[in-house]
Protein backbone atom coordinates (compact mmCIF):
# COMPACT_ATOMS: atom_id res chain seq x y z
CA UNK A 1 0.00 0.00 0.00
CA UNK A 2 1.39 3.43 -0.98
CA UNK A 3 0.36 5.88 1.70
CA UNK A 4 1.07 9.49 0.74
CA UNK A 5 3.55 11.14 3.10
CA UNK A 6 1.98 13.57 5.50
CA UNK A 7 -1.45 11.93 5.16
CA UNK A 8 -0.83 8.86 7.32
CA UNK A 9 -3.18 10.13 10.04
CA UNK A 10 -6.07 10.69 7.64
CA UNK A 11 -5.47 7.27 6.12
CA UNK A 12 -5.57 5.64 9.56
CA UNK A 13 -8.71 7.53 10.57
CA UNK A 14 -10.60 6.51 7.43
CA UNK A 15 -9.55 2.88 7.67
CA UNK A 16 -10.54 2.83 11.34
CA UNK A 17 -14.05 4.24 10.60
CA UNK A 18 -14.45 1.78 7.75
CA UNK A 19 -13.43 -1.19 9.87
CA UNK A 20 -15.77 -0.09 12.67
CA UNK A 21 -18.75 0.19 10.32
CA UNK A 22 -18.17 -2.96 8.31
CA UNK A 23 -16.05 -5.35 10.42
CA UNK A 24 -13.90 -5.77 7.30
CA UNK A 25 -10.17 -5.72 8.10
CA UNK A 26 -8.88 -6.32 4.57
CA UNK A 27 -8.08 -2.72 3.55
CA UNK A 28 -4.43 -2.85 4.69
CA UNK A 29 -3.76 -6.19 3.08
CA UNK A 30 -1.10 -6.03 0.31
CA UNK A 31 -3.11 -8.42 -1.86
CA UNK A 32 -6.10 -6.09 -1.98
CA UNK A 33 -6.36 -3.40 -4.66
CA UNK A 34 -7.36 -0.19 -2.90
CA UNK A 35 -7.99 3.46 -3.64
CA UNK A 36 -8.41 5.68 -0.60
CA UNK A 37 -9.40 9.31 -1.03
CA UNK A 38 -9.64 11.77 1.82
CA UNK A 39 -11.17 15.10 0.92
CA UNK A 40 -9.50 16.21 -2.26
CA UNK A 41 -6.43 14.03 -1.90
CA UNK A 42 -5.68 10.42 -2.81
CA UNK A 43 -4.02 9.23 0.41
CA UNK A 44 -3.59 5.55 -0.30
CA UNK A 45 -3.20 3.44 -3.42
CA UNK A 46 -2.55 -0.21 -3.98
CA UNK A 47 -2.82 -2.03 -7.26
CA UNK A 48 -2.67 -5.66 -8.25
CA UNK A 49 -1.51 -7.53 -11.36
CA UNK A 50 -3.46 -6.59 -14.48
CA UNK A 51 -4.86 -3.43 -12.94
CA UNK A 52 -3.55 0.12 -13.37
CA UNK A 53 -4.62 3.07 -11.27
CA UNK A 54 -3.66 6.67 -12.02
CA UNK A 55 -4.73 9.67 -10.02
CA UNK A 56 -4.48 13.41 -10.51
CA UNK A 57 -5.50 16.23 -8.18
CA UNK A 58 -6.30 19.53 -9.82
CA UNK A 59 -5.76 22.89 -8.16
CA UNK A 60 -9.50 23.56 -8.18
CA UNK A 61 -10.02 20.52 -5.93
CA UNK A 62 -11.13 17.98 -8.55
CA UNK A 63 -9.71 14.51 -7.99
CA UNK A 64 -9.44 12.42 -11.16
CA UNK A 65 -8.86 8.69 -10.96
CA UNK A 66 -8.41 6.37 -13.92
CA UNK A 67 -8.76 2.64 -13.41
CA UNK A 68 -7.79 0.29 -16.18
CA UNK A 69 -8.03 -3.49 -16.09
CA UNK A 70 -6.28 -5.50 -18.77
CA UNK A 71 -8.03 -8.14 -20.89
CA UNK A 72 -8.30 -11.64 -19.36
CA UNK A 73 -7.66 -10.40 -15.82
CA UNK A 74 -9.36 -12.10 -12.92
CA UNK A 75 -9.09 -10.23 -9.63
CA UNK A 76 -10.08 -12.71 -6.94
CA UNK A 77 -10.31 -10.26 -4.02
CA UNK A 78 -12.67 -7.27 -4.21
CA UNK A 79 -11.17 -3.92 -5.19
CA UNK A 80 -11.87 -1.33 -2.47
CA UNK A 81 -12.72 2.26 -3.26
CA UNK A 82 -12.87 4.25 -0.09
CA UNK A 83 -13.78 7.92 -0.17
CA UNK A 84 -14.01 9.96 2.99
CA UNK A 85 -14.13 13.50 4.27
CA UNK A 86 -12.72 14.32 7.67
CA UNK A 87 -13.18 18.09 7.83
CA UNK A 88 -16.37 19.66 9.16
CA UNK A 89 -17.39 21.49 5.99
CA UNK A 90 -16.50 21.56 2.35
CA UNK A 91 -16.86 20.02 -1.04
CA UNK A 92 -15.46 16.82 -2.48
CA UNK A 93 -15.47 16.40 -6.24
CA UNK A 94 -14.38 13.11 -7.74
CA UNK A 95 -14.18 11.91 -11.32
CA UNK A 96 -13.62 8.23 -11.94
CA UNK A 97 -12.94 6.75 -15.34
CA UNK A 98 -12.94 2.97 -15.62
CA UNK A 99 -11.87 0.99 -18.64
CA UNK A 100 -12.36 -2.71 -18.10
CA UNK A 101 -11.11 -5.09 -20.74
CA UNK A 102 -12.52 -8.26 -22.28
CA UNK A 103 -12.91 -11.47 -20.24
CA UNK A 104 -12.35 -9.68 -16.95
CA UNK A 105 -13.81 -10.74 -13.64
CA UNK A 106 -13.77 -8.13 -10.89
CA UNK A 107 -15.77 -6.98 -7.91
CA UNK A 108 -15.63 -3.39 -6.63
CA UNK A 109 -16.58 -2.47 -3.09
CA UNK A 110 -17.07 1.22 -2.66
CA UNK A 111 -17.56 2.92 0.69
CA UNK A 112 -18.33 6.53 1.24
CA UNK A 113 -17.40 7.59 4.76
CA UNK A 114 -18.93 10.97 5.52
CA UNK A 115 -19.69 10.53 9.19
CA UNK A 116 -17.76 13.45 10.66
CA UNK A 117 -19.07 16.37 8.65
CA UNK A 118 -21.53 19.16 9.39
CA UNK A 119 -22.04 20.34 5.83
CA UNK A 120 -20.60 18.64 2.77
CA UNK A 121 -21.30 18.42 -0.93
CA UNK A 122 -19.93 15.12 -2.23
CA UNK A 123 -20.04 14.91 -6.01
CA UNK A 124 -18.89 11.79 -7.82
CA UNK A 125 -19.06 11.33 -11.55
CA UNK A 126 -18.08 7.99 -13.05
CA UNK A 127 -17.75 6.66 -16.56
CA UNK A 128 -17.29 2.95 -17.00
CA UNK A 129 -16.72 0.88 -20.09
CA UNK A 130 -16.86 -2.89 -19.71
CA UNK A 131 -15.39 -4.93 -22.56
CA UNK A 132 -16.72 -8.18 -23.97
CA UNK A 133 -17.63 -11.26 -21.92
CA UNK A 134 -16.66 -9.70 -18.62
CA UNK A 135 -18.26 -10.04 -15.21
CA UNK A 136 -18.27 -6.94 -13.03
CA UNK A 137 -20.04 -6.24 -9.76
CA UNK A 138 -20.08 -2.92 -7.92
CA UNK A 139 -21.31 -2.53 -4.35
CA UNK A 140 -21.59 0.98 -3.00
CA UNK A 141 -22.34 1.58 0.63
CA UNK A 142 -22.65 4.99 2.25
CA UNK A 143 -22.17 6.08 5.83
CA UNK A 144 -23.29 9.66 6.47
CA UNK A 145 -23.37 12.02 9.40
CA UNK A 146 -26.48 11.80 11.59
CA UNK A 147 -26.96 15.58 11.45
CA UNK A 148 -28.23 15.40 7.88
CA UNK A 149 -25.70 17.88 6.50
CA UNK A 150 -24.41 15.63 3.71
CA UNK A 151 -25.45 16.18 0.11
CA UNK A 152 -24.34 13.34 -2.14
CA UNK A 153 -24.60 13.46 -5.90
CA UNK A 154 -23.43 10.46 -7.88
CA UNK A 155 -23.72 10.22 -11.62
CA UNK A 156 -22.65 7.02 -13.34
CA UNK A 157 -22.62 6.44 -17.09
CA UNK A 158 -21.83 2.99 -18.36
CA UNK A 159 -21.47 1.01 -21.53
CA UNK A 160 -21.55 -2.76 -21.26
CA UNK A 161 -20.21 -4.54 -24.28
CA UNK A 162 -21.26 -7.86 -25.80
CA UNK A 163 -21.87 -10.80 -23.51
CA UNK A 164 -20.88 -9.00 -20.31
CA UNK A 165 -22.67 -8.90 -17.00
CA UNK A 166 -22.79 -5.99 -14.58
CA UNK A 167 -24.48 -5.83 -11.23
CA UNK A 168 -24.69 -2.85 -8.93
CA UNK A 169 -25.91 -2.49 -5.37
CA UNK A 170 -26.26 0.96 -3.84
CA UNK A 171 -27.05 0.96 -0.12
CA UNK A 172 -27.63 3.86 2.26
CA UNK A 173 -29.53 2.19 5.05
CA UNK A 174 -27.42 2.34 8.19
CA UNK A 175 -27.03 6.08 8.72
CA UNK A 176 -28.98 9.21 7.86
CA UNK A 177 -29.07 10.19 4.22
CA UNK A 178 -29.19 13.99 4.37
CA UNK A 179 -29.76 14.65 0.71
CA UNK A 180 -28.92 12.17 -2.03
CA UNK A 181 -29.22 12.27 -5.77
CA UNK A 182 -28.25 9.06 -7.56
CA UNK A 183 -28.23 8.77 -11.34
CA UNK A 184 -27.22 5.59 -13.12
CA UNK A 185 -27.46 5.44 -16.89
CA UNK A 186 -26.47 2.20 -18.57
CA UNK A 187 -26.18 1.20 -22.18
CA UNK A 188 -26.22 -2.51 -22.93
CA UNK A 189 -24.93 -4.04 -26.14
CA UNK A 190 -25.62 -7.48 -27.63
CA UNK A 191 -26.24 -10.22 -25.02
CA UNK A 192 -25.17 -7.91 -22.19
CA UNK A 193 -26.94 -8.10 -18.85
CA UNK A 194 -27.32 -5.66 -15.96
CA UNK A 195 -28.86 -5.94 -12.54
CA UNK A 196 -29.21 -2.68 -10.58
CA UNK A 197 -30.45 -2.42 -7.04
CA UNK A 198 -30.77 0.62 -4.76
CA UNK A 199 -31.89 0.54 -1.16
CA UNK A 200 -32.24 3.72 0.87
CA UNK A 201 -33.68 4.40 4.32
CA UNK A 202 -34.90 7.97 4.76
CA UNK A 203 -35.18 9.51 8.21
CA UNK A 204 -36.03 12.95 9.57
CA UNK A 205 -36.09 15.47 6.69
CA UNK A 206 -33.93 13.47 4.26
CA UNK A 207 -34.34 14.09 0.53
CA UNK A 208 -33.87 11.15 -1.84
CA UNK A 209 -33.77 11.27 -5.63
CA UNK A 210 -32.99 8.17 -7.67
CA UNK A 211 -32.90 7.84 -11.45
CA UNK A 212 -31.96 4.54 -13.04
CA UNK A 213 -31.90 4.15 -16.82
CA UNK A 214 -31.50 0.98 -18.85
CA UNK A 215 -30.78 1.49 -22.54
CA UNK A 216 -31.18 -1.94 -24.07
CA UNK A 217 -29.48 -1.24 -27.37
CA UNK A 218 -28.13 -4.69 -28.18
CA UNK A 219 -29.98 -7.74 -29.43
CA UNK A 220 -30.92 -10.08 -26.57
CA UNK A 221 -29.66 -7.63 -23.95
CA UNK A 222 -31.47 -7.62 -20.63
CA UNK A 223 -31.61 -5.57 -17.48
CA UNK A 224 -33.36 -5.17 -14.16
CA UNK A 225 -33.45 -1.92 -12.20
CA UNK A 226 -34.97 -2.17 -8.77
CA UNK A 227 -35.26 0.53 -6.11
CA UNK A 228 -36.48 0.17 -2.54
CA UNK A 229 -36.98 3.22 -0.36
CA UNK A 230 -38.19 3.19 3.22
CA UNK A 231 -39.38 6.70 3.96
CA UNK A 232 -40.07 7.79 7.53
CA UNK A 233 -40.63 11.08 9.39
CA UNK A 234 -40.55 13.98 6.86
CA UNK A 235 -38.56 12.23 4.15
CA UNK A 236 -39.10 13.26 0.56
CA UNK A 237 -38.29 10.62 -2.05
CA UNK A 238 -38.67 10.60 -5.80
CA UNK A 239 -37.69 7.59 -7.88
CA UNK A 240 -37.57 7.44 -11.66
CA UNK A 241 -36.86 4.12 -13.38
CA UNK A 242 -36.54 4.12 -17.15
CA UNK A 243 -36.05 1.31 -19.66
CA UNK A 244 -35.68 1.60 -23.40
CA UNK A 245 -36.08 -1.51 -25.54
CA UNK A 246 -34.22 -0.59 -28.69
CA UNK A 247 -33.22 -3.98 -30.07
CA UNK A 248 -34.79 -7.33 -30.90
CA UNK A 249 -35.35 -9.64 -27.92
CA UNK A 250 -34.17 -7.01 -25.47
CA UNK A 251 -35.84 -7.53 -22.10
CA UNK A 252 -36.05 -5.03 -19.29
CA UNK A 253 -37.79 -4.93 -15.95
CA UNK A 254 -37.98 -1.95 -13.63
CA UNK A 255 -39.33 -2.06 -10.13
CA UNK A 256 -39.80 0.50 -7.40
CA UNK A 257 -41.09 -0.12 -3.91
CA UNK A 258 -41.50 2.83 -1.61
CA UNK A 259 -42.66 2.01 1.88
CA UNK A 260 -43.85 4.89 3.99
CA UNK A 261 -44.23 5.32 7.72
CA UNK A 262 -45.83 8.44 9.10
CA UNK A 263 -48.13 11.15 7.80
CA UNK A 264 -45.49 13.67 6.81
CA UNK A 265 -43.53 11.77 4.18
CA UNK A 266 -43.72 12.73 0.53
CA UNK A 267 -42.86 9.99 -1.94
CA UNK A 268 -43.41 9.41 -5.61
CA UNK A 269 -42.29 7.05 -8.33
CA UNK A 270 -42.29 7.41 -12.07
CA UNK A 271 -41.69 4.43 -14.37
CA UNK A 272 -40.95 5.04 -18.01
CA UNK A 273 -40.88 2.26 -20.58
CA UNK A 274 -40.22 2.95 -24.24
CA UNK A 275 -40.00 0.29 -26.93
CA UNK A 276 -38.49 1.01 -30.33
CA UNK A 277 -38.37 -2.56 -31.52
CA UNK A 278 -41.43 -4.80 -31.69
CA UNK A 279 -39.47 -7.81 -30.44
CA UNK A 280 -38.36 -6.06 -27.26
CA UNK A 281 -40.23 -6.61 -24.01
CA UNK A 282 -40.34 -4.30 -21.02
CA UNK A 283 -42.21 -4.66 -17.73
CA UNK A 284 -42.52 -2.67 -14.53
CA UNK A 285 -43.84 -3.03 -11.00
CA UNK A 286 -44.33 -0.20 -8.56
CA UNK A 287 -45.81 0.21 -5.14
CA UNK A 288 -46.04 3.16 -2.80
CA UNK A 289 -47.65 2.80 0.59
CA UNK A 290 -47.42 1.50 4.10
CA UNK A 291 -46.16 -1.95 4.96
CA UNK A 292 -48.39 -4.67 3.56
CA UNK A 293 -51.07 -5.58 6.10
CA UNK A 294 -50.99 -9.30 5.25
CA UNK A 295 -47.22 -9.35 5.93
CA UNK A 296 -47.70 -7.51 9.23
CA UNK A 297 -50.48 -9.81 10.40
CA UNK A 298 -48.59 -12.92 9.34
CA UNK A 299 -45.83 -11.95 11.77
CA UNK A 300 -48.18 -10.64 14.44
CA UNK A 301 -49.92 -14.04 14.36
CA UNK A 302 -46.56 -15.41 15.50
CA UNK A 303 -46.45 -13.14 18.52
CA UNK A 304 -44.60 -10.05 17.20
CA UNK A 305 -46.04 -6.63 17.98
CA UNK A 306 -46.89 -4.40 15.01
CA UNK A 307 -43.67 -2.40 15.54
CA UNK A 308 -41.53 -5.54 15.77
CA UNK A 309 -43.19 -6.98 12.67
CA UNK A 310 -42.64 -3.74 10.72
CA UNK A 311 -38.97 -3.63 11.74
CA UNK A 312 -38.49 -7.28 10.73
CA UNK A 313 -40.04 -6.65 7.30
CA UNK A 314 -38.08 -3.45 6.67
CA UNK A 315 -34.79 -5.04 7.76
CA UNK A 316 -35.40 -7.76 5.19
CA UNK A 317 -36.22 -5.26 2.45
CA UNK A 318 -33.13 -3.17 3.15
CA UNK A 319 -30.70 -6.02 3.81
CA UNK B 1 -60.74 -24.64 25.91
CA UNK B 2 -61.40 -22.18 23.11
CA UNK B 3 -65.03 -21.27 22.76
CA UNK B 4 -66.98 -19.19 20.25
CA UNK B 5 -70.34 -17.99 21.62
CA UNK B 6 -73.01 -16.61 19.29
CA UNK B 7 -70.45 -15.11 16.94
CA UNK B 8 -71.80 -12.90 14.18
CA UNK B 9 -69.73 -11.11 11.56
CA UNK B 10 -70.82 -8.70 8.87
CA UNK B 11 -68.94 -7.08 6.04
CA UNK B 12 -70.20 -4.35 3.72
CA UNK B 13 -73.69 -4.83 5.14
CA UNK B 14 -73.74 -8.59 4.50
CA UNK B 15 -74.00 -10.92 7.46
CA UNK B 16 -71.41 -13.58 6.67
CA UNK B 17 -71.38 -15.41 10.02
CA UNK B 18 -74.81 -15.60 11.57
CA UNK B 19 -74.39 -16.58 15.19
CA UNK B 20 -72.19 -19.64 15.52
CA UNK B 21 -71.18 -21.62 18.60
CA UNK B 22 -68.08 -23.80 18.63
CA UNK B 23 -65.83 -25.43 21.22
CA UNK B 24 -62.25 -26.64 20.80
CA UNK B 25 -60.33 -28.64 23.41
CA UNK B 26 -56.57 -29.08 23.54
CA UNK B 27 -55.28 -32.44 22.28
CA UNK B 28 -58.14 -32.92 19.81
CA UNK B 29 -58.47 -32.46 16.06
CA UNK B 30 -61.45 -30.58 14.61
CA UNK B 31 -62.55 -30.02 11.09
CA UNK B 32 -64.53 -27.18 9.57
CA UNK B 33 -66.09 -28.28 6.28
CA UNK B 34 -68.44 -26.64 3.83
CA UNK B 35 -68.75 -25.35 0.30
CA UNK B 36 -66.79 -22.40 -1.09
CA UNK B 37 -67.90 -19.08 0.32
CA UNK B 38 -69.78 -20.36 3.38
CA UNK B 39 -67.46 -18.55 5.79
CA UNK B 40 -64.99 -21.26 6.82
CA UNK B 41 -61.84 -19.16 6.48
CA UNK B 42 -63.68 -16.20 8.02
CA UNK B 43 -64.19 -18.27 11.18
CA UNK B 44 -60.44 -18.98 11.24
CA UNK B 45 -59.60 -15.28 10.85
CA UNK B 46 -62.10 -14.33 13.57
CA UNK B 47 -60.47 -16.79 15.98
CA UNK B 48 -57.01 -15.42 15.12
CA UNK B 49 -58.26 -11.84 15.57
CA UNK B 50 -57.21 -10.37 12.23
CA UNK B 51 -57.89 -6.65 11.96
CA UNK B 52 -60.72 -6.87 9.42
CA UNK B 53 -62.42 -9.75 11.22
CA UNK B 54 -63.75 -8.39 14.47
CA UNK B 55 -67.05 -10.06 15.34
CA UNK B 56 -70.07 -7.76 15.19
CA UNK B 57 -71.68 -9.78 17.99
CA UNK B 58 -70.73 -12.60 20.32
CA UNK B 59 -67.73 -13.50 22.44
CA UNK B 60 -64.61 -15.64 22.20
CA UNK B 61 -63.30 -17.27 25.36
CA UNK B 62 -59.94 -18.91 25.93
CA UNK B 63 -59.85 -20.99 29.10
CA UNK B 64 -62.53 -18.72 30.53
CA UNK B 65 -60.83 -15.46 29.52
CA UNK B 66 -62.76 -13.20 27.18
CA UNK B 67 -60.31 -12.60 24.30
CA UNK B 68 -62.82 -11.00 21.91
CA UNK B 69 -61.11 -7.61 22.08
CA UNK B 70 -57.52 -8.86 22.07
CA UNK B 71 -55.45 -8.18 18.97
CA UNK B 72 -53.58 -10.76 16.87
CA UNK B 73 -50.33 -10.44 18.82
CA UNK B 74 -51.99 -10.99 22.18
CA UNK B 75 -53.88 -14.01 20.91
CA UNK B 76 -50.67 -15.45 19.44
CA UNK B 77 -48.95 -14.94 22.79
CA UNK B 78 -51.73 -16.97 24.39
CA UNK B 79 -50.97 -19.86 22.04
CA UNK B 80 -53.30 -19.37 19.06
CA UNK B 81 -51.68 -19.76 15.67
CA UNK B 82 -52.80 -19.72 12.05
CA UNK B 83 -51.49 -21.61 9.05
CA UNK B 84 -52.44 -19.25 6.22
CA UNK B 85 -54.05 -20.56 3.09
CA UNK B 86 -51.81 -18.31 1.01
CA UNK B 87 -48.94 -17.16 3.22
CA UNK B 88 -47.38 -13.75 2.55
CA UNK B 89 -43.94 -13.46 0.93
CA UNK B 90 -41.02 -11.58 2.47
CA UNK B 91 -38.13 -10.11 0.55
CA UNK B 92 -34.63 -10.37 1.95
CA UNK B 93 -35.62 -12.74 4.75
CA UNK B 94 -34.16 -16.23 4.70
CA UNK B 95 -36.14 -19.31 5.63
CA UNK B 96 -33.86 -19.68 8.66
CA UNK B 97 -34.46 -16.17 10.00
CA UNK B 98 -38.18 -16.38 9.20
CA UNK B 99 -38.47 -19.54 11.23
CA UNK B 100 -36.29 -18.15 14.00
CA UNK B 101 -38.08 -14.80 14.09
CA UNK B 102 -35.71 -13.13 16.55
CA UNK B 103 -36.41 -15.85 19.11
CA UNK B 104 -33.93 -18.04 20.93
CA UNK B 105 -34.39 -21.18 18.82
CA UNK B 106 -31.59 -23.63 18.16
CA UNK B 107 -30.60 -24.36 14.56
CA UNK B 108 -31.26 -28.05 15.19
CA UNK B 109 -34.90 -27.30 16.08
CA UNK B 110 -35.35 -25.37 12.84
CA UNK B 111 -33.80 -28.21 10.86
CA UNK B 112 -36.08 -30.70 12.59
CA UNK B 113 -39.18 -28.64 11.74
CA UNK B 114 -38.11 -28.44 8.09
CA UNK B 115 -37.60 -32.18 7.95
CA UNK B 116 -41.09 -32.72 9.38
CA UNK B 117 -42.55 -30.86 6.38
CA UNK B 118 -40.34 -32.69 3.87
CA UNK B 119 -37.97 -29.80 3.18
CA UNK B 120 -34.26 -30.61 3.20
CA UNK B 121 -32.66 -28.06 5.58
CA UNK B 122 -29.41 -27.74 3.64
CA UNK B 123 -31.38 -26.75 0.52
CA UNK B 124 -33.83 -24.37 2.18
CA UNK B 125 -32.25 -22.62 5.18
CA UNK B 126 -30.50 -19.94 3.08
CA UNK B 127 -33.28 -19.45 0.56
CA UNK B 128 -35.50 -16.39 0.80
CA UNK B 129 -39.17 -16.45 1.75
CA UNK B 130 -39.93 -14.44 -1.39
CA UNK B 131 -41.59 -14.95 -4.76
CA UNK B 132 -38.94 -17.44 -5.81
CA UNK B 133 -40.36 -20.14 -3.52
CA UNK B 134 -43.15 -22.10 -5.18
CA UNK B 135 -46.61 -22.01 -3.59
CA UNK B 136 -46.11 -25.49 -2.18
CA UNK B 137 -42.65 -24.69 -0.77
CA UNK B 138 -43.95 -21.50 0.82
CA UNK B 139 -46.83 -23.43 2.40
CA UNK B 140 -44.42 -26.00 3.82
CA UNK B 141 -42.21 -23.26 5.29
CA UNK B 142 -45.34 -21.82 6.96
CA UNK B 143 -46.18 -25.24 8.32
CA UNK B 144 -42.64 -25.48 9.77
CA UNK B 145 -43.13 -22.03 11.30
CA UNK B 146 -46.35 -23.20 12.98
CA UNK B 147 -44.54 -26.25 14.36
CA UNK B 148 -41.84 -24.05 15.92
CA UNK B 149 -44.45 -21.80 17.54
CA UNK B 150 -45.62 -24.78 19.61
CA UNK B 151 -49.22 -23.51 19.60
CA UNK B 152 -51.96 -24.61 21.95
CA UNK B 153 -54.55 -23.95 19.26
CA UNK B 154 -53.58 -24.12 15.61
CA UNK B 155 -55.95 -23.14 12.81
CA UNK B 156 -54.93 -24.76 9.53
CA UNK B 157 -56.69 -23.04 6.64
CA UNK B 158 -56.74 -25.40 3.65
CA UNK B 159 -53.38 -26.97 4.61
CA UNK B 160 -53.30 -29.03 1.42
CA UNK B 161 -53.96 -26.21 -1.09
CA UNK B 162 -51.00 -25.61 -3.37
CA UNK B 163 -49.23 -28.69 -2.05
CA UNK B 164 -48.59 -31.71 -4.27
CA UNK B 165 -50.72 -34.79 -3.69
CA UNK B 166 -47.63 -36.73 -2.55
CA UNK B 167 -47.44 -34.46 0.49
CA UNK B 168 -50.91 -35.30 1.82
CA UNK B 169 -49.43 -37.93 4.15
CA UNK B 170 -47.00 -35.31 5.47
CA UNK B 171 -49.89 -32.95 6.27
CA UNK B 172 -51.80 -35.68 8.07
CA UNK B 173 -48.54 -36.47 9.89
CA UNK B 174 -48.15 -32.84 11.01
CA UNK B 175 -51.79 -32.71 12.20
CA UNK B 176 -51.12 -35.84 14.27
CA UNK B 177 -47.85 -34.32 15.52
CA UNK B 178 -49.75 -31.31 16.86
CA UNK B 179 -52.32 -33.60 18.47
CA UNK B 180 -49.59 -35.66 20.16
CA UNK B 181 -48.04 -32.47 21.49
CA UNK B 182 -51.38 -31.59 23.08
CA UNK B 183 -52.50 -28.86 20.66
CA UNK B 184 -56.06 -28.37 19.51
CA UNK B 185 -56.00 -28.55 15.71
CA UNK B 186 -58.73 -26.78 13.74
CA UNK B 187 -58.53 -27.85 10.12
CA UNK B 188 -60.43 -26.00 7.42
CA UNK B 189 -60.58 -28.23 4.39
CA UNK B 190 -62.46 -29.61 1.41
CA UNK B 191 -60.40 -32.76 1.26
CA UNK B 192 -62.04 -35.95 2.49
CA UNK B 193 -58.73 -37.68 3.38
CA UNK B 194 -57.85 -34.85 5.76
CA UNK B 195 -61.37 -34.38 7.17
CA UNK B 196 -61.63 -38.06 8.02
CA UNK B 197 -58.43 -37.78 10.05
CA UNK B 198 -60.19 -35.31 12.37
CA UNK B 199 -62.24 -36.43 15.35
CA UNK B 200 -65.02 -33.85 15.33
CA UNK B 201 -66.40 -31.75 12.51
CA UNK B 202 -68.48 -28.65 12.01
CA UNK B 203 -70.37 -28.37 8.75
CA UNK B 204 -70.84 -24.74 7.86
CA UNK B 205 -73.59 -23.58 5.54
CA UNK B 206 -74.50 -19.99 4.72
CA UNK B 207 -72.71 -18.65 7.79
CA UNK B 208 -74.27 -21.13 10.26
CA UNK B 209 -73.11 -24.32 11.91
CA UNK B 210 -75.53 -26.56 10.02
CA UNK B 211 -74.39 -29.84 11.52
CA UNK B 212 -71.74 -31.01 13.96
CA UNK B 213 -70.50 -34.31 15.29
CA UNK B 214 -68.20 -37.20 14.58
CA UNK B 215 -66.20 -36.47 11.43
CA UNK B 216 -67.17 -39.68 9.57
CA UNK B 217 -70.87 -38.84 9.80
CA UNK B 218 -70.44 -35.17 8.93
CA UNK B 219 -68.19 -35.89 5.94
CA UNK B 220 -70.61 -38.53 4.70
CA UNK B 221 -73.55 -36.14 5.01
CA UNK B 222 -71.58 -33.37 3.30
CA UNK B 223 -70.66 -35.61 0.38
CA UNK B 224 -74.23 -36.79 -0.16
CA UNK B 225 -76.09 -33.54 0.42
CA UNK B 226 -74.04 -30.38 -0.01
CA UNK B 227 -73.00 -30.64 -3.66
CA UNK B 228 -76.52 -29.81 -4.87
CA UNK B 229 -77.45 -27.54 -2.00
CA UNK B 230 -79.38 -24.41 -3.01
CA UNK B 231 -78.19 -22.21 -0.14
CA UNK B 232 -76.78 -18.86 -1.15
CA UNK B 233 -73.33 -18.19 0.28
CA UNK B 234 -71.32 -15.00 0.33
CA UNK B 235 -67.88 -15.07 -1.17
CA UNK B 236 -65.33 -14.83 1.61
CA UNK B 237 -62.92 -12.71 -0.34
CA UNK B 238 -65.47 -9.99 -1.15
Amino acid sequence: MDIVKGYEKEFEQLVEIYEKNTNDKSLRSPGVATIIVSGNKVVGLNSVKGMHIRSKERADGLVMIDVEIEDNTIIPIPVHLCTGFLKKRGEQILKFNYVIGDNVKVKFKSHCILTKVEKLHHYMESDMYIGKNSFVTYEDEHFHDEGGGVFVETITRMKIDEGSFFSSKFYETKTRVGRINVVMDIELLKNAKADLESKIYGRDDDIIDIREVLRLNGENSSGIAKSTVFATDRTKAHVVNEAYGNAPYARGHIECNEIVKGDNVEVSTLPLLKVLNDKAELTHEASVGRINQAQLETLMAKGLTEEEAAEFIVNGLLS
Amino acid sequence: MLELRDIKYSKNGNEIIKGINMKFEEGKVYCIVGNNGVGKSTIGYIIMGLSDYKPTEGKIFLNGEDITDLDVTERAKRGISLLWQEPARFEGITVESYLKLNRNIKKEEIEEALKLVNLEPSRYMRRYVDKKLSGGERKKVELASCILLKPKYVIMDEPDSGIDIMSLDMIVGVINYFKEKGSAVIVITHRKEIALNCGYSYLICAGNVFLEGESKKIVSYYEKTCDNCGHVNYLEEE
